[in-house]
């Protein structure tokens, strides 16, 4: 390998100010190359759409072993549906998409518009709200905690340890290691659990079941149940809060969904690809492979960046501007192939319902500036003021 | 162009059905029918489409 032709840099990816903004830093690093060699932490960031979709879609030369970008949390990880390959992968898979799947949140879809319309009818009734407490995390935080079935004492932790379980999959940084100490009281907490402990025909008793059923093994339960816990919280409340953020800042396009709720579903598609809220997860080489023209070493780091793929220019015309009408359903943000999100189906159902809800009613919203929610792999608000609500007219 | 279903792996999203509705539907039960294995020239693009759309990689144009 000869440093000087091989595409490298010296930024560090996960330092506050980049993480506040990280769009001109991966702009610098998709120039360089679709794979640049990261020197502070010796692993390779897949910069370009192409790059990160093909890896994505070839599981036997990018491993998840290596899926958060430090080891003793890869080895932490072992035997998780997350950071399994085929055929292991496959098994823990199929009992999540169960009930995950379409075809099985199907049935969830009226009572989550309902729970919708109440909540969006109550905050924009106040006039003056929190976007993200009082809506995007208050929402999906009661659908997937009563979908799961957990028990009540887990509901004021539940945030805090979803937020620091994707903060340990960064590198080994100041954010981790804090991360570490309140994932492992989480796991203290969720491997107290029993079946009876979760409610009757809920998705975390169904988990339970499928141990009993033989389909998987009793000590792979804990951590499906805390990967459904997690996974399902963050991601969505992210999402919904970067769609209000979004729609506030570019009224034209609120515009847009409004006057044809059809846009929705695209228009969802492109606050997903605008600001990924898992802008980074790792992947481990198999054997050598080349890049667009970059030899990546056997049992090397990478880094797929899902929030700069979205942002390639090579593959999404002007793709700074906010665009409802360009519908990227192709865009990273839930992954793709083997281990695409496998709760996209309700992450979809639980912020149509909420965006729908909200279209149906507000002409505009007057926010304050977003105050930002620094984690090493979400990118997400932590405060969003409404200080007016226009209503329909 | 023959289009071919991995059914271990398809789990009913139908973003492919909504990209190319004249080569495949979702039943009643959520469940994809391809109405069109071999794919008509005129389609070959849809089906290359809703190939590339499938979250999970389960659908394969050959």
């Amino acid at each position: 390998m000869t440093p000087t032709l091989t595409p490298h840099s010296d930024v560090d990816l996960f330092a506050d100010p980049v993480l506040e903004d990280p769009y001109p830093t991966y702009r610098t690093l998709r120039d360089l190359g679709g794979a640049v060699h990261l020197a502070r932490l010796d692993a390779w960031a897949l910069t370009r759409y192409d790059a990160v979709r093909g890896a994505l879609g070839d599981w036997q030369t990018f491993s998840s072993s290596a899926v958060a970008l430090n080891e003793p949390v890869n080895e932490m990880l072992v035997g998780t549906v997350l950071a399994a390959d085929p055929p292991e992968h496959d098994v823990l898979r199929s009992v999540l998409a169960d009930r995950l799947g379409p075809r099985a949140v199907r049935s969830l879809q009226a009572d989550i518009a309902t729970r919708a319309e109440a909540l969006v009818e109550e905050v924009v009734a106040r006039g003056e709200f929190d976007a993200v407490t009082d809506l995007a995390a208050a929402f999906p935080f009661a659908v997937v905690f009563d979908l799961i079935g957990l028990p009540d004492d887990a509901r004021p932790n539940m945030l805090r340890w979803a937020d620091a379980t994707f903060n340990v999959c960064g590198p080994m940084n100041d954010r981790t290691a804090g991360g570490l100490l309140v994932v492992q009281e989480m796991f203290e907490w969720v491997a107290t659990l029993k079946a009876g402990d979760l409610l009757d025909g809920s998705m975390g008793r169904a988990i339970f079941e499928a141990a009993e059923a033989g389909r998987i093994r009793p000590e792979s339960c804990i951590p499906l149940l805390a990967a459904y816990a997690t996974a399902g919280m963050d991601t969505t409340i992210n999402a919904i809060a970067n769609a209000v953020h979004l729609f506030a800042q570019h009224p034209d396009q609120w515009d847009l969904v409004r006057a044809d709720p059809a846009l929705l579903p695209g228009a969802f598609n492109e606050v997903l690809r605008f600001d990924a809220p898992v802008q980074v997860f790792g992947r481990r080489t198999t054997r050598v492979v080349d890049v667009e023209g970059t030899e990546i070493p056997a049992d090397s780091q990478v880094l797929l960046l899902y929030g700069s793929g979205n942002r390639d220019e090579r593959h999404y015309a002007d793709p700074d501007r906010f665009d409802v009408t360009r519908a990227p359903v192709d865009h990273l943000t839930f992954g793709y192939g083997t281990h695409g999100c496998a709760g996209q189906a309700l992450a979809r159902l639980e912020a149509h319902a909420v965006l729908g809800a909200l279209a149906a009613r507000v002409h505009r919203l007057h926010v304050g500036e977003p105050k930002r929610h620094l984690n090493n792999v979400l990118r997400g608000i932590e405060s969003l003021q409404v200080h007016g609500v226009e209503l329909d007219r | 162009m023959r289009l071919t279903i991995d059914r271990d792996r398809c789990e009913g999203y139908g973003l492919c059905a909504d990209s190319a509705p004249e080569l495949m539907h979702l039943d009643d039960d959520g469940e994809l029918v391809l109405d069109h294995e071999d794919v008509p020239a005129p389609s070959s693009a849809a089906a290359e489409t809703a190939v590339r759309v499938c979250p999970v990689a389960a659908l394969r144009a050959d």
